[in-house]
């Protein structure tokens, strides 16, 4: 590589007031527009929209650019938009490069305009001094297995795999349980219309089952994925069998449970003591026997019961930081059920705030609430315990100020909910991430909620978060939505800004291997050296900084370039 | 049943978060769209807000490429200042009538290059601005606006005026003749021969977007109007960087710095009386962050937040809350029964249900959290659409539980606050579940087609 006379243009973006209320653009301008190779500069107060996009094409093809710097926000957000700006206008779109003058200038120094501005004029420099070697680059081409994997045979796995085999694409269904349905099965009947999930369950179930373009593997789980988005490899284990399946996309839907009792010492272990998914059951309709509820110790009508919420959600110290969302709702349900069963019995409901946000619902609690036969309490309960025939339940009602004893049959306790054991592990194979309480993550919570990080790979359902029945649908048919777009490219295109070995110097020690979180790099025991599989390598750099002999280095991001940067970085402040 | 041939070409309505993302899905999957939406931009709501719950990112920032991209997208037919006037027809077969406002501005020669809006003499009330500052008649509602070329808003131009008055009895003063922009616009582009246009289209499948409004205010009557008590899309504007005060949180009525803010949930919502039975969904948080934002913005501040129970049910929302109370912001459980103004400061009565008893605070500003409602116009679309919606004009699903995405109607789905009170991510997966349905209804076509043809 040797540097060429390149004509270098750079576009300074206010971002509003983000970079602008800091940074003096005019400044920045009159700068840069003095630095060796730089044709033009100007500054503009939103470069990413249309009126920006243009002022970026006009200069190119007036001023023949041969090299871009946009400063502005960070690269994740518009470095696809101004790269595709130069390439609508013949520019190879390697040749441009952004400037983080927003997340990593203005807003951590809003409170120094003077040292912004510097920062500012280093930052653009060092990212000129990199763009004059950097190569001129084309997207890799890889191949694209249409036929999607999807996990979880939950509400929400079921309506991904219908909405992707409907639309025409192969998949293959994978649920660890014997049978299709998840926990929506359970249920004992869904609010606000009191149906049965049954009814609309087991035709979707049956649906899948007969469905020509659905393999479904049943008592089955993922046992490792290997490849990458368009080339998945799945090796599924099925008892003591293994197969393998070729896909191009995974839905990920493994979906949550209960928080272990036992995590809440203040709940004794007591069969009268019952967690919301249990009490579905008692309460769905084969086992009302007559119509009557039964408590579990000695099969008697419970006349006093008491519904706790918040059994570890928004409990920090015990429990979950985060509310689980749909508790609120499903209590509701049961009190409503169960004062239907029992009309003489009395409903108590121990909650911290009411949650009934989406809709029906608040109209709905409203009713359950409104019943002479139920009393909402406001405050946490501090302690339950047996005491003879009869449960104690001791709580407060912060809106009298008052602590309560209230003496009862029977507790149901709405546990927090969990992402179901084992996702961590499934994460790790799947190489995507999760949260600190497991939940998988997103790649980004506002405006790609069912995508992971990892390309090809979506999020569905309540394994990412607490969600009710309607919004998992939501999420699924949206995870969907974005496998049935993938597919329907002619090819796939990957992202050439890999690592690559230089075999004459690498000699094949294998620190890089592991410090690789994608997988993308192999030893070739053969020729003694490291080899990447570049459409798997997100070039995210480590290997390269890794590397004690130099010989793993980055496209466009070469020691080199790393080397004339830091030359410029610190000039700016002597 | 009809043998047409299927169209697999979708029309969604509504240019907001949802209507865009089941744009580009669609559009992405393979199939053409027409996206319509009834401002001079597409951006909805989401555009307006300062910064977006519970990670702070500017919706300029994260929103603006979405835009771009249905503005550049092969597949996506962008028809703005436009409504849908009537549908005919069924899934595979709809006959779309769009009504294409004249915008009086010749899209082709155009260049957006500002110097009409920069220069015209007439100003109004801003809608982008939630009416907190004034615009141009020949405008652009925000920098950013896609497209950015601007449209004459013919109720207000002199021009059109005085065309009317000359043509009509020419009783009272007569209006300037201005023609201001005609004269400065560089490229002729100007047209004010241009007459509104009625676009017929067929397409297979269609997903209502069409988004919210807040309650108006006038219907609480014991909150008073005043130039100081603000709705919530309102303060974000005033939050704002590209807002009518630059991000500088001052009070409208005098320009001084808010000291004492009151933010009251639940106007409106949870509230059969006087406003609606449901809830907004979206208040608990949007309040919480505003507080947070107001706090940035004046640290020796003191906000106080009037709740009747904090919903923080999204991801990370509960943990947001808890930073804006360790931040100094004070809840109090109670609703307020009255705002009104006392000289200076605003009084607001309430009641803290927690201690039982009264409070009252003098404050500088009051930001409302009004209702979730419809937008404007949404029951008179949905009955040209034929589909079904609920007392509030929010669309009924066809299964509340299993079929969230579906309306009564085949082939036409539903996407973001049409469908009820939502949050981003939610309107977003929405956006995206409807575009899957979309997208799998035309797969399915396919074999549906060949099957008719047997027949």
């Amino acid at each position: 590589m040797t540097k060429r006379e390149d004509r270098i243009g750079v576009f300074v973006c206010h971002c509003g007031l983000n970079i602008a209320g800091t940074v003096d653009v005019q400044q920045v301008v009159d700068e840069i527009k003095k630095y060796p190779g730089v044709v033009h500069a100007e500054h503009y107060m939103y470069m990413c929209s249309d009126p920006g996009q243009e002022l970026m094409r006009k200069a190119i093809r007036e001023k023949g650019l041969t090299a871009v710097v946009n400063a502005n926000c960070s690269p994740s957000l518009h470095e696809r938009t101004f790269r595709r700006v130069c390439a609508s206008v013949g520019l190879n779109p390697y040749r441009c490069e952004i400037a983080n003058i927003r997340e990593q200038c203005s807003w951590p120094h809003t409170n120094d305009k003077e040292t912004a501005t510097k920062k500012a004029i280093a930052i653009i420099k060092t990212t000129i001094e990199r763009l004059r070697l950097n190569m001129m680059l084309t997207p890799l081409v890889i191949p694209l297995t249409k036929r999607a994997l999807v996990i979880g045979g939950g509400i929400a796995g079921i309506q991904a795999a219908l909405d992707i085999a409907n639309g025409g694409y192969e998949v293959v269904l994978v649920e660890k349980e014997t049978h299709l349905g998840g926990h929506v099965m359970e249920l004992s009947a869904t609010f606000p219309t009191l149906e049965s999930p049954r009814d609309f369950l087991i035709p979707r179930i049956n649906e899948v089952m007969t469905h020509p373009n659905i393999r479904l593997y049943l008592n089955s789980e993922v046992d490792k994925v290997t490849g990458y988005v368009g080339s998945f490899s799945v090796k599924i284990r099925q008892k003591e069998k293994i197969v393998e399946e070729e896909v191009g996309a995974i839905v990920t839907a493994p979906g949550f449970e209960l928080l272990p009792r036992e995590k809440l010492p203040v709940f004794p272990d007591d069969p009268d003591i019952v967690d919301g998914l249990q009490f579905e059951r008692i309460l769905s309709p084969e086992k009302l026997v007559e119509g009557k509820i039964k408590r579990p110790s000695d099969g008697r009508v419970p006349q006093d019961i008491v519904f706790i919420q918040c059994a570890g959600s928004r409990d920090p110290e015990h429990g979950m930081p985060y509310c689980s969302r749909v508790c609120c709702m499903y209590t509701a349900k049961q009190v409503l059920l169960y004062r239907k069963a029992v009309p003489e019995g009395q409903a108590y409901v121990c909650y911290m705030d009411i949650r009934s946000d989406a809709k029906g619902y608040e109209e709905f609690f409203q009713q359950v609430m409104s019943d002479d036969g139920v009393l909402y309490v406001r405050g946490n309960v501090s302690r339950a315990f047996r005491d003879g025939d009869k449960l104690k339940i001791w709580t407060v009602d912060t809106l009298s100020g008052k602590s309560l004893e209230i003496t009862a049959d029977m507790v149901v306790l709405a546990l927090a909910m969990v992402p179901r054991s084992g996702t961590r592990e499934l994460a790790r194979k799947l190489n995507i991430s999760v949260n600190e309480h497991g939940f998988l993550t997103e790649a980004h919570i506002k405006l790609r909620p069912v995508e992971s990080l990892t390309s090809g790979i979506f999020l569905a359902g309540a394994a990412q978060w607490p969600r009710d029945i309607p919004d998992t649908i939501a999420s699924a048919s949206a995870a969907a939505s974005k496998v049935l777009s993938l597919f329907s490219r002619k090819e796939l295109l990957h992202e050439p800004t890999t690592a690559h070995v230089d075999e004459e110097v690498c000699s094949g020690c294998g620190v890089c291997v592991p410090v690789c979180t994608f997988k993308a790099i192999s030893i070739d025991e053969k020729k003694k050296v490291a080899v990447v599989n570049e459409a798997l390598c997100e070039g995210c750099g480590s290997c390269a900084a890794t590397c004690p002999s130099k010989a793993m280095q980055h496209r466009n991001w070469s020691h080199r370039q790393l080397l004339a940067m830091i030359d410029v970085a610190g000039g700016g402040y002597v | 049943m009809n043998n047409k041939p299927f169209i697999k070409r979708a029309l969604v309505i509504g240019g907001g978060i949802a209507g865009i993302q089941a744009a580009l899905d669609i559009a992405d999957g393979g199939y053409e769209v027409i996206l319509v939406e009834r401002s001079p931009s597409i951006g909805g709501h989401m555009i307006q807000y300062a910064e977006v719950f519970p990670t702070l990112d500017c919706p300029q920032c994260i929103m603006t490429p979405k835009m771009v991209e249905i503005a550049q997208h092969p597949n996506v037919k962008l028809m703005t200042y436009a409504v849908v006037q009537k549908v005919n027809g069924s899934a595979g077969n709809f006959e779309v009538e769009i009504f294409q406002k004249a915008r009086k501005v010749d899209v082709k020669k155009c260049t957006g290059c500002g110097t009409c809006w920069q220069k015209c003499p007439e100003k109004v009330s801003s809608e982008f601005n939630a009416g907190m500052a004034k615009r141009t008649t020949v405008y652009i509602p925000f920098p950013q606006a896609v497209p950015a070329k601007p449209v004459i808003d013919t109720e207000h131009c002199r021009y059109i005026h005085y065309q009317q008055y000359m043509a009509g009895k020419r009783e009272g003063k007569k209006p300037p003749e201005c023609r201001i922009c005609e004269k400065l616009c560089p490229v002729g582009a100007i047209d004010w021969e241009q007459r509104d246009e009625i676009i017929k289209e067929k397409v297979g499948a269609i997903v209502v977007a069409t988004g919210f409004d807040l309650m108006p205010l006038s219907r609480i009557p014991e909150y008073t109007d005043d130039a100081d008590v603000l709705n919530g899309i309102q303060f974000e504007r005033l939050l704002s960087p590209s807002g009518p005060t630059a991000g500088v949180v001052m009070r409208p009525s005098d320009g001084k710095t808010p000291k004492e803010v009151v933010f009251i949930s639940c106007c409106g919502s949870r509230d059969p009386e006087h406003g609606v039975p449901y809830c907004s969904r979206v208040c608990c948080m949007y309040l919480a962050k505003q507080a947070l934002l107001y706090k940035h913005a004046v640290p020796d501040g003191q906000a106080y937040i009037f709740y009747i129970d904090t919903r923080s049910t999204g991801k990370g929302y509960e943990e947001f809350i808890q930073r804006v109370v360790s931040d100094g912001v004070l809840y109090l459980r109670g609703k307020v029964s009255r705002v009104f103004r006392e000289g200076d400061k605003l009084s607001v009565y309430g009641a803290d249900t927690l201690s039982g008893k009264r409070v009252e605070i003098a404050a500088d500003l009051v930001v409302l959290g009004m209702a979730v409602v419809p937008s404007d116009g949404t029951k008179g679309l949905l009955t040209k659409l034929g589909i079904a919606f609920d007392e509030a004009g929010f669309v009924v699903e066809s299964h509340t539980k299993f079929r969230p995405l579906e309306t009564s109607v085949p082939g036409i789905f539903v996407a973001g606050m049409a469908q009820g009170a939502k949050d981003i991510p939610d309107s977003v997966a929405q956006g995206s579940g409807a575009a899957g349905r979309v997208l799998t209804l035309f797969a399915q076509s396919a074999s549906a087609d060949k099957a008719l043809a047997v027949v």
